[in-house]
This record gives C-alpha cells, structure tokens and sequence, in this order.
C-alpha cells in the first residue's frame, strides 16, 4: 500500500514561524513535524510515499535529500486551494487503495497499522478531543460516520476527524466531480460520499497531536522530549554537571560550569557556556550559541540561534538564525492574548521570537508577546506589545 | 574525460554499468557503450546519453562487464570512436579514459604489421598492443602493452578468454575500487559505486590491479603486489540524487545554508576565538612569504577572491595563476606557499602544476571536495570544502564554500602574522556564523531573481562589472551564465570598460552591476551611469538599505548586509540563480552543457 502525505499548506496561524518554513517544516525536537509523519508511516510497512508539496517546496526537498528510509515521490500543488485538491495531485502515482495522511500533525504508527489492517473500503482514524470546534467534528453511528460538521461555532460532540483516511482509488472520481463545483476540502468529499450511502468506517487514534498557535511549540516539545534517548556527542568540559536525559549532537562543545537537568536536546555544531544553566524540557537546535551565564527553562531554541552573556529565557521560543545580545530576559506569566477575534488565556507563558531576528543588549519582552521575523530591536528596549515582521524598534 | 566503470559480482552486470553510468554522464556524454561476457563476449554502443544506450540493449545475462561514456579527445563522435574497442581477434575489450600522447606512432606501427584499425581513437591502439602481448594471462598482457605507452590513462580490461576477472590500470587519470561481498566495482568516480557499497581502495599512479567476484589483488609499478587500505565513504548515495529538484544544479544552490557550516564545522569556536585546521595544515602555514594561488575556471575565480582576503587581512604578497600557464611558466619559489584548488582534485591542469609546484620545493596545501582524490594524496596538506558531491557541471555550492575556506585560511595568516586582535577575529567569526542566514534570505528571494531572468534570456551578450572583490564574482557570474545558457557572457572590473568593451555595449546588451556600499560607491554610481548614456539596461546587485541605487539602475535586486568582504558569498548565489533560471527559460540542458564536462581530467 502507498501513502499519500499533504504537505503544501503554509499554516498561516503559526506566523511568524510559517514565513520562513512550510507548517510541515516546523521543528519538534528539533525534527520536522513532517519527519515524525514519515517515520511512523515506515514503521507500520509502507515503503511508498508520495509527499504533496507546494508552499516554500525547496525546503522540504532540501531537508529530506538524505532521508532514505522509504522511496518518496514529491507532486507538486501549485495553488493551496484544498486538501482533496492537493490529493487529486498523487492521482497518477496510485493504484489502488491508499492511506492519506496530513503532514503537520505528528501520528503514532500503531493507528496507521490499523488503518491500513482494516479492511472497510472507506475508513478515518479520529480522537476524543476537549475541543472540538476547532476541528471537523465527526458525528457516528454504529461506527461509521453519519456527518462532519467543519469547525462548528459551538462545543458540540467529542469525537474530530485527524484527517488521516484510507481511501479507494474510486475516490478521485468524487474529487474531481465536486472540484469542477469549487469545492477542494477533502472532508466535504467524504461527507458527500456519506451522503451517497458509502460507509466510512471510523477508528480510534492512540496518539494525535495537532499545533495549530505558535505557544504549541512548547507543549508539543515538552511531551515529545520524552522519547528521546540520552547520548553524548561531541565535547564535554571538565566541570559540566548533566542529570538526567541529556542529548548532545556531534561537534557540540558544552564549555565548564555549565548544569544540564534533563530532558534537554542540544543539536550539532553548537558551544554552550561557559556557566550556562540548562533546565527541563529544553530544545537547542543545530549550529546555536549560549553565551556565559545564560538561564534557559522550557524552551524551545532553533537552528543558529545566539543567545548573549547573562540572558534569561523561560517557556519561550527562538526563531532560527535569530541573535539576542546580552542581557536579555523574557518576562514570565499567564497573558491573555487575542487570536482570530478571540482572547485566550495562556498558562505559563514567555515570549515567542520569530526568525532572523537581531535583539540588541537589555532587551525586556513581555509575557505572551509575539515579535514577527526579521525584526530589529534597539538595545535598552521594553517591548510591552506584539512585533510585526520587519520592524525595527528604534 | 570520460567515464568508466567495471563490475564482477552476482547481479546482472548491464544493469549496474547503466546505473553506474548514469552517474558518471557529468564527466562526458558524447557516446556510451558497455561490453558483458555471459556465454561470450558482447559490446553494445550508441552516440549520444547514456538512456539512449540503455533503450538499445537487449536482456543480457552476463556477471561481469565495463562501461564507459565518453567525453571526445581523440576522433569524433561516432558509433567507432564509443568505447569499449577491441582487439582483432574480438577477444579482449577495453575502455579508458585518459590521452595516450605516443598513439600516432603506435597506430603506424600497427598498420605496417597489417593490423586493421576500426577507429580514429587513441584507445583501439592499447587493445591490439594487448592482443600482441597476450601469451595466455591477462595482466601480463596488460602490463607489457603499457610499457610502450606515454600519455594518461584509467584503463579497464575483460578478456573472453579469462572471464573471472578485470585487469584495471591507473596514471594520471582517476580510478577506484569498489569492494563489495561476492562483488567489486572500478569505477571514475565514487557517486557510480555508492549504491552498492561504501568501501572504496583508491588506486595510486602506477598502480594495477586484478578484480575477482571475491578477490581483489593490487600490484605497484614494479609488478609487486602490495596491500592498499580500504576506506569508508561517508556520503550518502541518496547526496547523488536530485531528490524532488528539477535540476542537480538547482538542488546545489539550495544545498549552500548547509554547506557553509559544514565548512565551520570543527573549525570555527566562537567561545574560544579559534580556527583550527588539521596539524599538517597548520605546519605548512607558518613563516609563508609569499602564496601562489593556482587553479581552473571557477576554481580560479574563488583563488582571485582568496587573493583579496588574504592580502587585505596579511599583507603577504598572493600571485593567482592560471593551473594550465602556471604549470609551464609560473615563478616557482621555494620560500611560497602553493595553494592549488580544484573541487574533483582530479583536475589534470592543476595536478600538474601541483606536481611542478612540489618539484621546484614549494610548500603545496590543496583546497578540495573530494577526500581521497589524487591531489590530497600528492600534497604536502589539504584542506576539505566538506560539500558533499556536486554534479551539476557548473560550480556552485563548491565555488562558495572554496572562498570560505580561503577566507579561514587569511584569518589564520592573519592570526600567525598577528595582524589582528582576538576582538576583531571574534567579529569576523560572528560575520561568518551569520552568513548561513544570508544565503537562506537570497533564495528566499528565487521568484524574484526569476523575474529578473526572464529580461536577460533574448539578449545578445550580458557584462558583469563590479569592483574590488565583486570583480572576480563578476568574471564567475558571467562564466555561470556562460556555461549554462550558452549567452555569450563576460565580466569585467567596473573601471575598465570604457577602455574597450565600451565598444560592445548597445540595447540587446544588459549589464549587471555589482554595488555595494563602500569606497568604491560613487565610482560604480558613475559606471552605471555611463553604460547606461550607451543605450543597455543596467541590472544593480546592492545592498538591502541601499536607498539611492533605484535612481540610476533599471531593476534592483539585493542582498542583505553582512561584513563587505563575505557579502560576495550572497552576490555569488544571486548570480548562480540568476543564470540557472536564464537557462532554464531557454530550455538548456543546465546540468549536462554541451560540449563541457564536471572534472576535467585532460590537460
């Protein structure tokens, strides 16, 4: 059986992140979202893979040119107008039935073992959500689908769609009846085949995770962390005290006096130190700097990152290639904080920085607060407000 | 230059030449053929790529078998001329890559012994040199044909006489073995092996040997048998493929983010404030009075760069010359350093100045991608570029980490000569650090520099003019478009145009002006204001906060800021893009030019 993974989207939500990265792109542990998707669609035995890509296309072929594990064939969307329409791409590379996965929501390779065992023609993989409406809620009887309802405006049912299907060749046919209407998602073709009288089998995910806001990050680390095993590469100073599930990539220089508490990532190519403190659940990615003395708790911090002399960073992210100077501190707290019209309330919240930023000497961010990539700010700064992308904070 | 390999193990043998040679078609592509011995000897040939060749060949069921794809020297392209060439007797065939210099001589010898010729090649005359010599074992044949022969040579060798084995013999052009189970590989290159195995022998000048399904003996030049050391090929075999890009040369251009850290890697310690480079490079480095940079083509362009850093930051005197001119007249003074870049190190040009170069008693350092090649092995030290193998013919993601080592190399100097402080290192390092940064934001900007292609595609010629440093990235971004597109192209140092070329510039002729934001400004300002008073359309390569540059030029395209000396690492992959999408929109094979090949392995 092959697989079919839709990774064009752009994830618009997840800005500043998505500006740079495909939504597919985004890192876990310092791996792709993408990447977990493919790793567990392997280890339930499909060895045929054909990824969907589109938006920023490059940086998903540049990333996985050494990625061997399977036989992936790349089709390209064009214009991102839906996911049934992104599936109708693959068209010419199956045959048969088929599983369709989406790669930004990281999957356990047991529930796609199952989907693939079952021997319904149509069947979902779906989970008990508490929130539901942001989903497609899945509405059932005796097992199979009765309706999905896409993001309804009230908390109704328990059970949402993950998107993850297999499917009949047959089905492009519906896909391409109902495009030539303008209609592209693939949920509203599946619940035309319900309509139809088709039967959609449904079953339950083990794990399912989805990010959908930029503060994800940290919670989808935090939890994923776990799975890491411990294991020293690179260089150690004599001095450095490490407790705990502590990874070190190769080429990674950790200097004296630095004390590690696991579960942390430290990537390749870094140096940290000397005396930096590392606390739970901390992500570093490849090529990034911790200058002298630096705090850093339950955050994540991407590729070539700088973090300057006697910074502070706590439940925070660090977009790539972003340099912080010294001093820096990012406030800690629980925001309340306005997304698509709606305010939300945060637990434990500290800044999130976009990519590409340059953040001059004593610099304060308050809790909550989203600085766009590419942004420049002045030394001596207290940033009390979102940044858009591109700004420079005179 | 061509490509060869050989095979002797279990599977089909025409399946893993074909593959093989699909992966050598960078280094030639005019003619292809393969020769499989299953109950007898049968040859295969066919003008043209290698999937031409593979359309043509019935199911084979041979175990052992050469190949080659063939990059013209000696006779045209013809079904003849294709390799592999028999002996009379149609018993023992051939493929080599190399030039043997004495043939004319050789093949008059064979005529008046009424030998009949099939082909103009160089290459036909050793297989009747083996056929006379053959007195029942092959590599005695081989070996006593070889003595009569002067010139360069890879040769690979089956006889249908002795169909357990592969007589392969190596000078001057490169050869290695492949070591499998039950299996071994010869083979140009290593990209042609990597999916069936990663232990490789390296063979050295001189150097024969004999290939079994499960043996492998090498013998040196004196006949005696030696033991060689096998070595284990980090590369991926999936690095050899093009992964989803339209283009290799597309995918190496992406591939540059990565391939500037790797060239940090280990080096750079910003904690520290440290380069550090392998202890024979650093001993060849102290006391240097003076430094010759020598090398081809783009290779060439990145030794004219280097030539600035180090001057710039040392002081020491940097002559860059030319591999071919230097070789025969370049000043060879023991007290220099030589610094030879070549990206295959197999580069024929350059290893012989090399060899010249360590005649005359210099000190010799290599810059190079590729571990193992002759030139690693033949100089005093070397340094790697770490960029994993590049296909596409023409140079990029290499070209870009060759200035960055030299750039390491003039901060070293720099450091030994103490000529600056450790503050100034640490700026320089943090430059460096960003620069991976930089070269994400330039390809961000592809669509843009697209656009911007699609105006350079009809016209008649294209100039590149810049200053100081941007004057060789100039000569480079016109051999790019050159090579590619086949527009003629040239670059010239801003200040000379209007002492001749001035004469070529009319409306079908675009410039492409490189600015950036030092002494050298208002010059350049100038410059483009005087091509422009002459009718051609000025493209400005500046800096992103340039504010001015949109007054006086056609179309902008920018790059973003960093130390002036490393900008020319961003401005050289505008350029790269620039080109590829010029040849693209004239639907040029970019990865495969006519006429040019990755290594050139002839002088």
């Amino acid at each position: 059986m092959k697989a079919v993974i839709l990774a064009a989207g752009e994830g618009k939500r997840l800005r500043p992140y998505t500006e740079t990265l495909p939504k597919v792109m985004l890192p876990v542990v310092n791996k792709p979202i993408l990447e977990y998707v493919l790793d567990a669609v392997i280890k339930s035995g499909i060895n045929e893979i054909i990824v969907v890509v589109g938006y920023k296309k490059e940086v998903i072929l540049e990333y996985f040119k050494d990625y061997n594990k399977a036989n992936i064939t790349y089709v390209t969307q064009d214009k991102q107008l839906g996911t049934a329409h992104a599936l109708l791409q693959a068209k010419k590379h199956l045959k048969d039935s088929f599983i369709v996965l989406s790669g930004d929501n990281i999957i356990d390779s047991n529930s796609i073992s199952k989907l693939i065992e079952d021997k319904s023609k149509y069947s979902i993989l779906i989970k008990r959500h508490s929130q539901p409406s942001k989903y497609g809620v899945v509405f059932l009887e005796k097992n199979m689908i009765k309706e999905i309802v896409e993001k309804p405006k009230e908390e109704l049912g328990n059970f949402i769609s993950t998107g993850i299907y297999k499917l009949p060749k047959s089905v492009f046919k519906t896909i391409e009846d109902l495009g030539s209407d303008g209609i592209y998602a693939l949920s509203t073709v599946i619940q035309s085949l319900v309509n139809q009288g088709e039967e959609i089998n449904t079953i339950i995910a083990e794990s399912w995770m989805d990010i959908v806001y930029p503060w994800d990050l940290i919670k989808v680390n935090e939890t994923m962390i776990h799975e890491l095993p411990s294991s020293i590469g690179g260089v150690v100073e004599k001095g450095v005290t490490i407790k705990g599930d502590v990874f070190v990539g190769k080429d990674t220089k950790i200097y004296s006096g630095c004390y590690i508490v696991g579960p942390v990532f430290i990537g390749e190519g870094c140096e940290i130190g000397p005396n930096v403190c590392i606390f739970p659940s901390t992500t570093i990615g490849d090529n990034s700097v911790i200058q002298p003395f630096g705090h850093i708790q339950n955050a994540v911090i991407m590729n070539e990152v700088h973090v300057g002399s006697q910074s502070f960073l706590k439940n925070s992210i660090v977009g790539r290639s972003t340099i912080i100077k010294d001093h820096f501190s990012s406030i800690n707290g629980s925001p309340t904080v306005e997304i698509e019209g709606e305010f939300k309330k945060l637990k434990n919240m500290g800044t999130m920085i976009g990519d590409d930023c340059n953040i001059g000497s004593s610099v304060v961010i308050d809790s909550g607060k989203i600085i766009g990539k590419n942004c420049k700010i002045n030394s001596l700064k207290k940033i009390m407000d979102n940044i858009p992308s591109n700004t420079k904070v005179m | 230059m061509c490509g060869i390999i050989g095979y002797n193990g279990f599977r089909n043998a025409d399946k893993v030449l074909i593959d093989g040679l699909k992966r050598l078609e960078y280094r030639g592509y005019d003619s292809a053929g393969i020769g499989v011995i299953g109950k007898n000897l049968k040859i295969y040939k066919e003008i043209g790529e290698i999937s031409k060749l593979e359309k043509y060949i019935p199911k084979l069921d041979g175990d052992i078998g050469i190949g080659h794809t063939r990059w013209a020297t000696h006779g045209g392209v013809s079904k003849e001329n294709a390799h592999p060439h028999l002996s009379g007797n149609n018993k023992i065939a051939i493929i080599h890559n190399g030039i043997i210099e004495n043939f004319q001589k050789l093949r008059e010898e064979l005529k008046k012994q009424g030998v009949k010729l099939r082909s103009q090649t160089d290459t036909e005359v050793i297989a009747h040199l083996i056929e006379k010599n053959y007195k029942g074992n092959l590599y005695d044949a081989v070996f006593s044909a070889l003595k009569k022969i002067k010139g360069s040579y890879a040769l690979v060798v089956i006889s249908s006489d002795e169909p357990d084995k592969i007589i392969g013999a190596r000078k001057e052009s490169p050869l290695v073995i492949g070591v499998g189970d039950n299996e071994n590989f010869l083979a140009s290159d290593i990209p042609a092996l990597l999916k069936y195995t990663n232990r490789v022998i390296f063979l050295n000048d001189g150097e024969m040997c004999i290939i079994k399904k499960n043996k492998v003996k090498v013998f040196n030049e004196k006949n005696k048998e030696i033991k060689k050391e096998e070595k284990l090929i980090k590369w991926d075999f999936k690095d050899a493929e093009k992964s989803g890009f339209s283009h290799f040369m597309l995918k190496e251009i992406y591939d540059q983010p990565e391939t500037v850290h790797k060239v940090f890697l280990g080096r750079v310690s910003e904690i520290d404030r440290t380069i550090t480079f392998p202890e024979k490079v650093e001993n060849i480095i102290q006391d240097v009075k003076s430094i010759n940079i020598v090398a081809c083509g783009t290779s060439f362009y990145s030794g004219l760069v280097g030539k600035y850093f180090i001057e710039k930051l040392t002081e020491l005197p940097v002559n860059v010359e030319l591999s071919s001119e230097y070789r025969y007249f370049g000043t060879k003074n023991k007290d220099s350093l030589v610094i030879c870049i070549t990206q295959s190190g197999e580069t024929a040009d350059t290893l012989a100045a090399l060899k010249e170069a360590k005649i005359s008693g210099c000190k010799t350092l290599v810059i190079t991608n590729v571990i193992g090649s002759t030139a690693t092995r033949i100089s005093d030290a070397y340094i790697l570029t770490q960029s994993g193998p590049e296909i596409g013919v023409a140079a990029t993601k290499t070209f870009t980490s060759q200035i960055l080592v030299l750039f390491l190399i003039s901060l070293k100097l720099a450091i030994l000569e103490k000529k600056i402080g450790a503050d100034e290192l640490y700026e320089y390092i943090l430059h460096l650090k960003e620069l991976s940064k930089k070269v994400r934001q330039v390809l961000d900007k592809n669509e843009e520099i697209s656009n911007i292609a699609k105006k350079l595609k009809d016209s008649n010629s294209v100039f590149f003019i810049g200053r100081g440093i941007n004057f060789p990235i100039s000569l480079e971004g016109a051999l790019k478009l050159k090579e590619i597109s086949y527009l003629h192209a040239e670059g010239f140092a801003a200040g000379e145009l209007k002492h001749g070329p001035f004469a070529l510039l009319t409306k079908t002729s675009p410039v492409v002006a490189i600015v950036t934001n030092n002494s050298t400004y208002d010059k350049m300002i100038a410059n483009i204001g005087e091509v422009k008073a002459r009718g051609p359309k000025v493209i400005a390569i500046a800096e992103e906060n340039d504010t001015e540059i949109e007054k006086h030029a056609d179309f902008v395209l920018r790059y973003p800021s960093n130390s002036n000396m490393l900008s020319c690492v961003s401005i050289s992959v505008i350029l790269q893009l620039l080109a590829y999408h010029v040849a693209n929109f004239r639907n040029c094979s970019i990865d495969k030019p006519r006429n040019l090949a990755k290594s050139v392995t002839v002088e």
